[in-house]
């Protein structure tokens, strides 16, 4: 695991970056509002995952891309191959964080249920489309009053918030 | 083996449980706290509260070859009658197969 210090510098995004971002982040949330109507949520993760359900968008540009990338015209219809190949673990660990801090900031503002699943339906499906590794994990507690709550985890890493309390882990998916 | 759905519809003999393998599907997760099991079906998404006992005889039920082991292996634990076991299982097994939350599987064992 890598350390905060050796992880890339932030990029600030640009307003159009931004806009797609949340662009992105809209299109996954009424898929993964779609999925949970349609199916339970292990199938609806898995078709997230998958893809199976046409986004409306191409995936924006990696976060913590390098900007001289793309001004060199880096190709950018499979830019998950190209992160494949080049990222360490520590980079997609800092793009999942900020994709996850993205993902609760944009829907905050959207009307319907935003709640801890939804959003980590919506960021299950913007890692996979980029290629990163995730695991959606649902944990509950049952005292002083049962509570149940689902977040995002890259490598064992939190990438959404994990709850004010101790929630024992039921399953990840 | 597969889940012997009959069993489901004649779930009011007790009797016809006690030779029965009891197993959790996939769907279904579950995780034993100290005050209770919390059991999460996840083909409906709903989630589900066992006290400490009844979560206990979930655990046992999974592990043991049939429902009567399971009972005695319990009886034993607990210092009570085996009838008295055979009946709160059986009665436990009915709730949960209601829910989905386990299946039986046919009389064919082994």
């Amino acid at each position: 695991m890598a350390s905060s210090a050796e992880l890339p510098a932030d990029r600030r995004l640009r307003a159009s970056e931004r806009v797609r971002l949340a662009i992105e982040i809209l299109s996954a949330y009424r898929q993964a509002r779609a999925a949970l109507r349609e199916t339970s949520i292990g199938p609806a993760v898995q078709a997230l995952r998958t893809g199976n359900q046409t986004p409306a968008s191409e995936p924006t540009t990696s976060l913590t891309e390098p900007a001289g990338e793309r001004a060199k015209g880096t190709p950018q219809a499979n830019p998950t191959t190209l992160l494949d190949d080049t990222r360490s673990p520590g980079e997609r660990l800092s793009e999942a964080w900020r994709l996850g801090r993205a993902v609760q900031l944009t829907l905050r503002l959207a009307p319907g249920d935003t709640r801890c699943l939804t959003r980590s339906l919506v960021l299950t499906q913007l890692l996979a489309r980029r290629s990163i590794p995730a695991k959606l994990v649902i944990g509950a507690r049952p005292a002083p009053s049962f509570l149940a709550h689902a977040w995002v985890e890259c490598d064992g890493h939190p990438v959404l918030p994990t709850g004010e309390s101790s929630f024992g882990r039921l399953v990840e998916l | 083996m597969t889940p012997d759905t009959t069993v489901r519809e004649n779930a009011g003999d007790l009797d016809s449980l006690l030779s029965r393998n009891v197993r959790v599907p996939r769907n279904v997760v579950y995780r034993t706290f100290p005050s209770e099991t919390v059991v999460l079906n996840l083909e409906t998404g709903k989630y589900h509260g066992l006290n400490a006992t009844a979560g206990r005889m979930l655990e046992e039920l999974e592990r043991a070859a049939c429902v009567q082991d399971a009972a005695a292996a319990l009886a034993e634990t607990y210092g009570q009658p085996l009838d008295v076991l055979e009946r709160d299982l059986c009665e436990l097994c009915q709730s949960l197969l209601a829910r989905g939350l386990i299946e039986v599987d046919s009389g064919e064992l082994g």
